[in-house]
């Protein structure tokens, strides 16, 4: 099967909106946490959120968007497209081919729209411009319009694996002759749906979230998008490649809709299973993006499964969630892009806001920036529902 | 692309647990709800916490559960997944104006919320995924299930397609355009001059392998597009044909999508009018109505033809009136004018 290769890079995050202001920030161990300037909401005051400082008309403006009915979501998406399908030099041929797929991840949709939706959904009298922009596939559709998009489109919605999903399935269409060039990514937009959500869980951190830390109490949400240009070996003509997709799997942890399942079933069999597609053994791994996102929960379990795999080698690892929050259906792209940041300058960011670690685990992530040699580096995504998903890329 | 060995279908129309397709249940006010089914197998507790998605997913696959305790993985389309409890949140949160909220509704609403509890009351830990791709997201599990096999060619897996209607969806079809203004029978959908079509929902599951021996019929082959531009579609069909059919093999059946929609009648007639002469053309929407994931009921209703030989006669736009055999069919699909799939299936 032919291998697949990243050719193209796109980002916006509270960190920045390119991939120099990203690996800055990360280098840097800058946060681009904290409070809401643009995003109305009972808890800008008491909670802290990773907003893009962008208006939606800036974003408009900057992406010369004139259609109505266009979400934040999908103006997110749309910058993160621009600069991947820049980055990997496709222009409209490529674009337009049959053999061109676009894969989008994410979870909210239109649904950032609070009032609008409210509007449209409870009575029969008069639309707002937003109706058919309220659905997770409303983004890819944008997308497709927006460029003539002609291939395999697809959208994925694992909840916070999602955009991981999109990424593996992009993969394997490339693997089984469906395409030949696949622009995957992932966006979500800060939501009061989401915000109300995640707070009713009680999971959200009333300061800056602390990933792996024993006092950690919980994640910061945030917004940004991330998109990959995949492209299978044979396609090459003497052109950039970031990094190979080696390993993926998904799994299911089969035990409570918005928790990890003690032992972290799930996340093992995720990171095993990516393992074993990459033919590599745990000690392979270089480097973890772990998902990390400072809930009880999740790192805790995510450290035991991390233990029951790779034993007293615990890889180094991370979460950049400390840095821009987390961003749901964005997260796997986003931390993808940044496991390739990691590859392509050989340098590991740092970990922000850990003290001391959990009790019953004493894993450390890495907290200070420094230059090392990698090859293959493992992300983490994990979802509510049980949804694991994991990715290896290996530097070329 | 793999074989299909057994299907279970929760519909608007008499198919669980029994199927009676001969007598078409009618439409309530340009909507057409599923079937109630009992519960029985679905613990009450937890059948609280359920929306309608969720149940329809959990009633539909507990039969298939019960033949093969060991699947391979869970492969989901849905656009919407639970409408119902995500607008109920929604609306809390406007009503309560972000005050405290309790999270059940907002837990169910995720559109993985169905893959997912599939997941748990299976307790299968293998590959779970959930399609959101609007009138694609079953066409995209199919395909899914397709590489699925290439790579693991000795698993089952579940294949499903389901969504639901909620008042909230229907409303904001309403505002786009996609229901009719004035409220219709279902058996005289495709007399209507208007725009719009009527809503339905549904859910219908596959088990899905690369046996033959014991299927019900292959599935062969998947075509989709965006588009609004007939010629390009006509050209990608006729190539559809070419690519997949033997050349001694002809359709014996189109199924049709056509949903009453003046807008969208010129795809399927177009493509109708490409069809031989000894082609039977059937229609679906009638007895599903229309929604995003239409196309799992079509494949589901395909089945049942082959396996019964027997297409109900409401069913019929264009009859031969000479008995043969179905052997092949090809479902053609559009949703909202611009996403459009081939299916081509034959009787095993």
């Amino acid at each position: 099967m032919a291998k697949v290769y990243v050719t193209g890079l796109g980002i916006i995050t509270a960190l920045g909106d390119s991939l120099y202001s990203n690996r800055e920030g990360l280098q840097n161990g800058r946060c681009g946490i904290g409070s809401l300037d643009y995003f109305p909401t009972k808890y800008a005051e008491s909670l802290l959120f990773g907003e893009i400082k962008l208006s939606n008309n800036q974003l408009k403006e900057i992406l010369k968007v004139n259609d109505l009915g266009v979400s934040r979501t999908s103006l997110l998406a749309l910058h993160a497209f621009n600069q991947a399908i820049c980055d990997a030099e496709l222009n409209d041929k490529d674009l337009a081919s049959r053999d061109t797929a676009l894969i989008v991840a994410n979870t909210v949709g239109g649904m950032c729209l609070t009032n609008e939706l409210y509007q449209d959904a409870n009575q029969r009298h008069f639309g707002s411009e937003y109706t058919s922009s309220y659905d997770c596939g409303s983004v890819g559709i944008f997308l497709q319009a927006r460029f003539g998009i002609r291939g395999i489109v697809n959208t994925i919605n694992t909840a916070c694996s999602s955009s991981a999903n999109a990424i593996m399935y992009g993969v394997r269409l490339i693997k089984n002759g469906h395409a030949k060039k696949v622009i995957i990514g992932g966006t979500d937009s800060l939501a009061k749906f989401t915000i109300n959500g995640f707070n009713s869980l009680q999971i959200l951190s009333p300061g800056l979230c602390a990933p792996f830390d024993n006092n950690r109490n919980g994640l910061n949400l945030a917004e940004g998008a991330a998109f990959l240009v995949l492209e299978a070996e044979s396609n090459f003509v003497n052109q950039k490649v970031y990094a190979e997709v080696i390993g993926y799997a998904n799994a299911n942890d089969a035990f409570h809709p918005s928790t990890l399942s003690e032992n972290g079933d799930g996340p093992f069999l995720a990171m095993e299973k990516a393992l074993k597609q990459a033919n590599l053994e745990p000690s392979d791994i270089d480097f973890i993006n772990t998902h990390g996102t400072g809930t009880e929960n999740n790192d805790e379990v995510e450290s035991k499964a991390m233990i029951k795999l790779f034993k007293d080698k615990i890889p180094a690892f991370t979460s950049t969630k400390s840095n821009i929050g987390h961003t749901l259906g964005a997260s796997g792209a986003i931390e993808a892009v940044y496991c390739i940041l990691n590859l392509l300058h050989q340098e590991i960011y740092p970990s922000l806001n850990f003290k001391n670690s959990i009790t019953s685990t004493g894993l450390i992530p890495q907290q200070f920036y420094y230059k090392t040699t990698l090859k293959n580096v493992m992300s983490n995504s994990f979802g509510f529902g049980g949804n694991c998903s994991s990715l290896i890329f290996t530097k070329v | 692309m793999f074989y299909i060995h057994h299907t279970v279908c929760i519909s608007p129309q008499i198919s669980f647990p029994e199927i009676d397709l001969d007598q078409l249940i009618h439409c309530d006010e340009n909507k057409l709800y599923a079937q109630k089914v009992a519960y029985s197998d679905i613990p009450a507790a937890m059948l609280r916490r359920m929306g309608k998605a969720v149940k329809l997913g959990v009633a539909a696959s507990t039969p298939l559960f019960k033949l093969y305790d060991k699947l391979d993985g869970i492969i989901i389309g849905t656009a919407n997944g639970g409408m119902e409890d995500c607008i109920k949140f929604l609306n809390q949160l406007i009503y309560y104006e972000e005050g405290v909220l309790t999270p059940t509704n907002f837990v169910q609403s995720t559109s993985n919320a169905i893959a997912s509890q599939l997941g748990f009351f299976s307790k299968n830990k293998g590959y779970n995924i959930t399609h959101v791709h609007r009138g694609l997201a079953f066409e995209n599990a199919v395909l899914d299930v397709g590489m699925l096999l290439a790579d693991n060619p000795d698993s089952n897996y579940l294949l499903g397609g389901i969504d639901e209607i909620s008042d909230y969806n229907f409303n904001i079809d309403y505002l786009c355009g996609y229901i009719k203004k004035e409220t219709i029978n279902n058996n005289d959908l495709y007399n209507s001059k208007s725009v719009g079509s009527i809503a339905g929902e549904g859910v219908a599951m596959f088990i899905i392998n690369n046996n033959q021996i014991g299927a019900i019929s292959k599935f062969r082959a998947l075509q989709t597009i965006h588009t609004t531009d007939e010629m390009e579609l006509g050209i990608l069909f006729k190539k559809f044909l070419i690519d997949n059919l033997l050349q001694n093999e002809t359709v014996d059946l189109f199924l049709s999508g056509e949903n009453g929609d003046i807008r969208y009648k010129k795809y399927y007639e177009y493509f109708e009018s490409m069809m031989t002469k000894d082609v039977v053309i059937a229609r679906y929407k009638h007895m599903s109505g229309e929604f995003q994931t239409a196309s799992a009921f079509a494949l589901w209703v395909s089945n049942y033809i082959f396996q019964t030989q027997h297409i109900p006669i409401h069913m019929f736009k264009k009859d031969i009136f000479k008995k043969k055999d179905i052997n092949n069919i090809v479902i053609y699909n559009n949703y909202q004018g611009f996403q459009h799939s081939f299916m081509l299936l034959s009787k095993i």
